[in-house]
């Protein structure tokens, strides 16, 4: 029995003409102790498909079992405790909390289980340490550099002993050197057994991983296992060899659109559709 | 995790104090109309309650018009305040007093009549004053001492002769001996002889300070004002141990000399104090309403910032709801909040009432007294406004999807 377990996930946003079909029935099995690294252009459903690993979301079609148990019957509260006890997030954006200290926001996870202030504050002050951020404890987040930010991000993702570690691009707010020192991290939670998903754009890294999902357009097109340390051709030629389709190149086709149809044109000032970019952008 | 949000609340509130004050402003000004209004109301209690006992329980007070419903057994069930309130209308007369005098019940009456105006002492004025015309009796039917000098006998019926309340004394006389001097009221002028004690205040009701009274023969005030002099009160020491009978006999009798008409209100010294708080109640009730469309401003205030504290702190709920936290903890982190701001307003409220009520004390004749049921009553009433009012924020932000809310840039 697989770790992860999911079986014709799909996922669909909106209603009628503006459905968005955001993954289209995946099918992947995670084993406990495995380093995933999800790859694909942006828009191919790999953040959704990391939601909805990390139940943040739900399907909209298919099954999906953590371990033994099926997420579709969970509550939202049974959900809270899962991501509480079961699963680390570690976010592109870091994501800590800015108010609270270091210390604080690593022990905020043990806070919601309800564990004593002086139970918590030994327990973050251990997970601090091994991630070498000892020094740091009481730094407000601001003080703190990138690389150290996201290794508090990590901490805070290991204090309940989480099953599965769910990094989306890690690095991706990283400069080349605290990148590789929060890999290593990484890396090192991985030989001590940690289950990993990690999604990411950069080809190089997945030299740490022992597999590889390359997704387009919501589905999984190739998954491969791939000895550590080795970064596989296809990463490298990943991004190439799909067409990257973003943002952008749905407004060009828009626009082509209206260029085409000059009767049906809504509104082609262009002050608007920057307006529109702007606004994309931002979601 | 609970003391932790209300460590955490307490935070943000100290974090932008300015804000907090602003929002908590209407929680403070309702818990302060509601905690001075009700010591207001007690203290005048506590007062009329002191009087009762100072001046002995058996005094019977007639006055004129019917503000009171009694029952079968004698008890007062309704009273008319605005009738209460005003100062007579007229329907007691001279006969009255002898009809009173003739129960056999009665051991003494001392009529009262009164008139606001101000004295002249020399280039010296005293404003609101009141001039009091009564009889020779007045000190024995009110237990009252003179302090200096004597009262005035029968013999001084229409003598130009005035004794002066310990307030008029002190502001007119300074430390001069009044005794002997001679005080402008209404343009006659009076030889003062004598001056009472301190009286507790407002002893006939209706918020006359005797302190600041002066009493001049019934005789003399009514050559000074003639018709306006009518009776406002009639003081009557029952005999011994007669005093219901008394009442009832007089009441009576009254009404039989009145041909039928119960336009006279009867009272005993203890059912002064019913009327006294039945007078107060309306006051209260309104400072009442006040005070709770206040507090209802108040909690719409610390709604609104709730609502847009929630709204600005989207992608906070959005990490806390990624690593664990229900639904219901972050209803409570917010909700604790809302309970801070309004339990701090209540807080600094009452202080502010205390010093309200401080400078009520000193600079008026009243005293308020602050109980502390009442202050516990205004805790939990700031408490409830707060959970109240916080609710609907509180279940926005945990209502909140997580994936939203992360997607919302800080």
């Amino acid at each position: 029995m697989s770790l992860i377990s999911l079986k014709d996930v799909s996922k669909i946003y909106g209603f009628g003409d503006a459905t968005t079909v955001a993954l289209d029935e995946v099918t992947l099995d995670v084993e406990a102790g495995e380093f995933v690294a999800v790859m694909g252009p942006s828009g191919s459903g790999k953040s959704t498909l990391m939601n909805i690993i990390g139940m943040l979301d739900r399907p909209t079609h298919g099954e999906y079992a953590l371990g033994k148990r099926s997420v579709a019957k969970l509550r939202a509260t049974q959900r809270a405790k899962a991501r509480r006890d079961r699963i680390g997030f570690v976010f592109q954006s870091f994501n800590l909390l800015p108010k609270l200290s270091v210390i604080d926001n690593v022990a905020l996870p043990l806070a919601y289980k309800g564990i004593s202030p002086v139970k918590r504050m030994k327990r973050a002050a251990a997970v601090l340490e091994r991630v070498g951020l000892s020094d740091r404890q009481y730094f407000m987040p601001r003080a703190l550099s990138g690389g150290q930010i996201q290794r508090a991000a990590i901490a805070r993702a290991l204090v309940n002993d989480p099953q599965i570690i769910i990094a989306d691009e890690p690095t991706g707010n990283l400069d080349s050197s605290s990148s590789l020192v929060v890999m290593e991290l990484l890396s090192e939670l991985h030989r001590t057994g940690n289950t990993i998903l990690m999604v990411t754009h950069n080809p190089e890294l997945t030299r740490y991983a022992d597999r590889v999902v390359y997704m387009h357009d919501g589905a999984v097109v190739h998954d491969q296992r791939t000895p550590l340390g080795e970064v596989p051709a296809l990463a490298k030629r990943a991004i190439y060899m799909f067409p990257r389709r973003t943002e952008e190149d749905d407004l060009a086709g828009v626009s082509a659109v209206i260029k085409t149809m000059p009767d049906k044109s809504m509104d082609p000032k262009p002050r608007k559709r920057k307006k529109a970019v702007r606004k994309r952008k931002k979601a | 995790m609970f003391s932790g949000n209300y460590r955490l609340a307490w935070q943000r509130l100290r974090a932008s104090k300015w804000h907090s004050m602003l929002t908590m402003f209407g929680i403070v000004v309702g818990i302060v109309s509601v905690v001075t209004s009700v010591s207001l109301v007690e203290g005048v209690k506590s007062q009329v309650i002191n009087q009762s006992s100072q001046i002995g329980s058996s005094l019977i007070t007639v006055r004129p018009g019917n503000f009171i419903q009694r029952d079968s057994a004698g008890n007062i069930v309704d009273v008319d305040t605005a009738q209460a309130y005003g100062i007579g209308s007229g329907s007691l007369s001279e006969q009255d007093i002898l009809t009173i005098k003739e129960s056999q019940l009665v051991d003494k009456v001392s009529p009262i009549s009164i008139l606001a105006g101000s004295l002249k002492l020399g280039q010296d004025s005293f404003n609101n004053s009141y001039v009091l015309g009564t009889s020779t009796d007045l000190p024995v039917v009110l237990k009252q001492k003179i302090a200096f000098g004597t009262y005035f006998d029968d013999d001084q019926e229409g003598a130009p002769t005035v004794v002066i309340g310990k307030r008029v004394a002190e502001q007119l006389f300074r430390d001069n001996v009044p005794i002997g001097e001679s005080l402008n009221i209404r343009g006659q002028e009076f030889v003062v002889r004598g001056v009472f004690d301190e009286f507790g205040s407002s002893v006939l009701g209706q918020g006359v300070d005797l302190n600041r009274a002066v009493f001049i023969p019934r005789n003399k005030l009514k050559s000074l004002a003639g018709e306006a002099a009518s009776l406002s009160h009639i003081l009557v020491i029952p005999k011994a141990g007669q005093q219901k009978r008394a009442v009832k006999d007089i009441n009576k009798s009254l009404v039989r000399a009145h041909g039928g008409n119960e336009d006279v209100t009867v009272l005993r010294q203890d059912e002064n104090l019913a009327v006294a708080s039945g007078m107060l109640s309306v006051l209260n009730q309104l400072v009442v309403t006040m005070a709770v469309i206040s507090l209802l401003v108040g909690g719409i205030g610390i709604m609104n910032i709730m609502l847009v504290s929630v709204s600005e702190r989207t992608h906070e709920i959005g990490i806390r709801k990624a690593i664990g936290a229900t639904n219901r903890q972050i209803r409570n982190q917010f909700m604790a909040e809302a309970v801070t701001l309004s339990l701090v307003g209540g807080v600094i409220g009452i202080v502010l009432s205390f010093l309200t009520s401080f400078i009520i004390r000193v600079s008026t004749n009243l005293h308020p007294v602050i109980a502390w049921p009442v202050v516990a009553a205004a805790v939990l009433v700031a408490v409830v406004v707060g959970v109240v009012f916080g609710t609907v924020p509180a279940v926005k932000a945990a209502r909140k999807d997580p994936i939203e809310a992360l997607r919302i840039s800080t």
